[in-house]
């Protein structure tokens, strides 16, 4: 059998071709034309369903470029996170189109770096800190993290002039179900053996699926799961039929940290499962229903996130095992960005449980967003491949 | 059947030819910035059937000479196994990398290591300090080897230890003591590099700072356990090429 070679691309816009941010640039701008404020964020943590109940929309701030880091480095130390001192110096230099159009700033003090990054950039946008629990087992996390969810509120009352009811917010919990609901169907063609949709592909959805409302984005979403069927039904799958599949877990990925999912298909792989903030994360579960407190939801499904902020985050190992199971990787990537020591120190564990748990190699690559380690990173790739 | 194996380095550029049987040539060469050029200069008057590329220009070599590339990491293990059959754990310290490798009684590896893009702990790092301390690299593994103590070297990073070896001379530190302390900086780092794969016997150290004995000494001292080191240390990566090579040729008949 040949191989098909150029499929349908999944999205049929002006912005095919173009980085993923333009596309959501796009969106934002044209919700803002209709009226709706705009809330820059910086993380999975912020209340998305909140958020659009109030007719905000979310914009994802940029955090991704190396470009930046040279004149953050001006007040932050060079020995911080990337994502951290690439976020700053977007803000600093003003360059981030999404932070240049929102009204209001949410932040959440998921780590150190990022909270006194935070105290830095107050001044220059309305920005509101949520205090995150981080032993989400604890019974009053639920509540701590709910008083802050009502907290962010009335600051994006305050700062945007918008406002909602409970019943708005519980629509907004629906409708982000449903479209959890068909962004994980879509992830179901990179589980299929071989995928039958690439990575790039993927990120652009999720790129655009995370700032939209399902009911923006739900027709568009439908359209791209006809498209993969027919990709199905003609034979057509993504790379080779021996690549290695590849699991790409850890931190957030993006922009120069793409990296990592680009040397994994020079050498050969094939990324089936981006679980990050920035992959499949913010779809995998879903948010409960008719409750009669539709915040207190809002705040038990966020403290699910098994971010590595969070302690002890058994919840990254049951989640890897599902994934694992449905995905079925060869080989596991665990993408740390340098000094996120959380990440970084929990590599360990998530190695540990790969190996012994399903007997797939793991591999930890610790990195910037710089390109001067690609051909370290390639021939620990290849090596990864080679042992499996 | 004549197989080649050419490992392209940061320092040096190795080949070995194999006929199956026995090594019936090697080579090491420096690599400069025209690795390309030297690999050609080198292969011009050798004849082979095959060749398969390792090394940090394994995939600009590929290119050129349309053969397959394999990682270091697999290279260093075929050829080691295939040298020091017992070998389980593998230790190679080259010019900008450090690499230890596990692997099973099957020559497969079961885990690795490796250093960061940074030279620490590497040749490289030797060669800097050597230079610091106004040493050819034959009297700076003399003079380690003859201090009774080392000076200890706090920093792992190239440029910090480069300072802070300037600092002990300024203090008036002893140069073999200094010497010496580097030797164990670059011991220790390896040492835990190693651990973090588990050290398993027998334990094979390879690569162009195997043939550095007083390092290889420290690691005997520091694990208590006798390592080996192959008589040409520096072409393992090259020979394990070219028996990779024999491999293939053998699965496609």
């Amino acid at each position: 059998m040949n191989k098909i070679v150029n499929p349908e691309p999944l999205f049929n816009d002006e912005f095919v071709g173009e980085p993923p941010a333009k596309r959501v640039l796009g969106h934002v701008q044209a919700k803002r034309e209709q009226g709706a404020a705009v809330a820059g964020i910086y993380c999975g943590y912020a209340p998305m369903e909140l958020i659009h109940a109030m007719n905000i929309v979310p914009a994802v701030l940029c955090a991704f470029s190396n470009a930046q880091i040279e004149a953050a480095e001006e007040h932050l130390p060079a020995n911080l996170c990337p994502l951290i001192k690439s976020s700053y110096g977007f803000v600093i230099r003003d360059t981030c189109p999404f932070y240049a159009v929102s009204d209001v700033v949410i932040a959440e003090t998921t780590c150190d770096g990022k909270k006194k990054m935070f105290e830095l950039m107050s001044h220059i946008r309305p920005l509101y800190v949520m205090d995150l629990p981080q032993v989400p087992e604890e019974k009053e996390a639920r509540e701590e993290w709910k008083s802050m969810i009502l907290k962010v509120q009335s600051f994006m009352e305050k700062h945007t002039g918008k406002n909602t009811t409970e019943e708005k917010i519980e629509a907004s919990i629906k409708d982000t179900n449903r479209k959890n609901a068909l962004m994980r169907k879509i992830f179901g063609f990179a589980a299929m053996q071989p995928p039958v949709v690439s990575w790039a592909e993927l990120y652009d959805v999720i790129f655009i699926a995370m700032a939209a409302k399902g009911e923006e984005i739900n027709p568009r979403l439908e359209d791209i799961i006809v498209k993969l069927e027919k990709r199905v039904e003609s034979g057509y799958f993504h790379g080779d039929l021996k690549s290695p599949r590849v699991m790409v877990t850890g931190c957030p990925v993006g922009g120069d940290a793409l990296k990592i999912f680009k040397i994994v298909e020079e050498m050969g792989g094939v990324v089936v499962a981006l679980d990050s903030c920035t992959g499949m994360k913010a779809f995998m579960d879903d948010i409960s229903e008719d409750t009669g407190d539709p915040v207190g939801a809002i705040a038990e499904r966020y403290l699910r996130i098994p971010c590595s902020c969070m302690t002890p985050n058994s919840r990254r190992l049951t989640t890897m095992d599902k994934i694992i199971e449905n995905f079925k990787p060869d080989a596991v990537v665990d993408f740390v960005l340098h000094a996120c020591h959380s990440y970084n120190i929990e590599s360990y564990k998530v190695g540990e449980h790969v190996k012994n748990k399903h007997n797939i190699p793991f591999l930890k690559v610790v990195t910037d967003y710089s390109d001067g380690d690609v051909e370290q990173i390639k021939t620990r790739v290849q090596a990864l491949f080679e042992s499996i | 059947m004549i197989s080649a194996g050419i490992d392209i380095g940061s320092r040096t550029i190795k080949l070995v030819l194999h006929d199956g049987a026995d090594i019936i040539s090697s080579e090491v060469r420096p690599n400069s910035y025209n690795a390309i050029d030297i690999c050609r200069e080198m292969l011009k008057d050798v004849s082979y059937d095959g060749i398969v590329s390792t090394g940090y220009g394994r995939h600009l070599f590929s290119r050129h000479f349309n053969c397959e590339a394999i990682s270091e990491i697999k290279a260093f293990t075929l050829g080691a196994f295939h040298t020091i059959p017992d070998c389980r754990t593998i230790l190679d310290i080259g010019g900008q990398d450090t690499k230890a490798i596990s692997i099973d009684e099957k020559g497969k590896i079961s885990k690795f290591e490796m250093n960061d893009k940074c030279a620490a702990g590497t040749g490289k790092f030797l060669e800097i300090m050597a230079n610091a301390l106004e040493f050819t690299m034959d009297e700076f593994i003399e003079s380690a080897s003859s201090a009774e103590k080392g000076e200890p070297i706090n920093s792992m990073c190239t440029v910090f230890a480069e300072s802070e070896v300037i600092s002990l001379i300024g203090r008036g530190a002893l140069r073999d003591e200094v010497s010496l302390g580097i030797h164990h900086a670059i011991v220790k780092r390896s040492v835990s590099l190693m651990k973090r794969v588990s050290i398993r016997d027998s334990i094979v150290f390879v690569g162009g700072v195997a043939n550095n004995r007083c390092v290889r000494s420290l690691i005997e001292k520091d694990l208590g356990t006798k390592v080996s080191v192959p008589e040409n240390p520096q072409i393992i990566g090259a020979l394990g090429c070219a028996l990779h090579k024999f491999k293939t040729a053998a699965d496609s008949i």
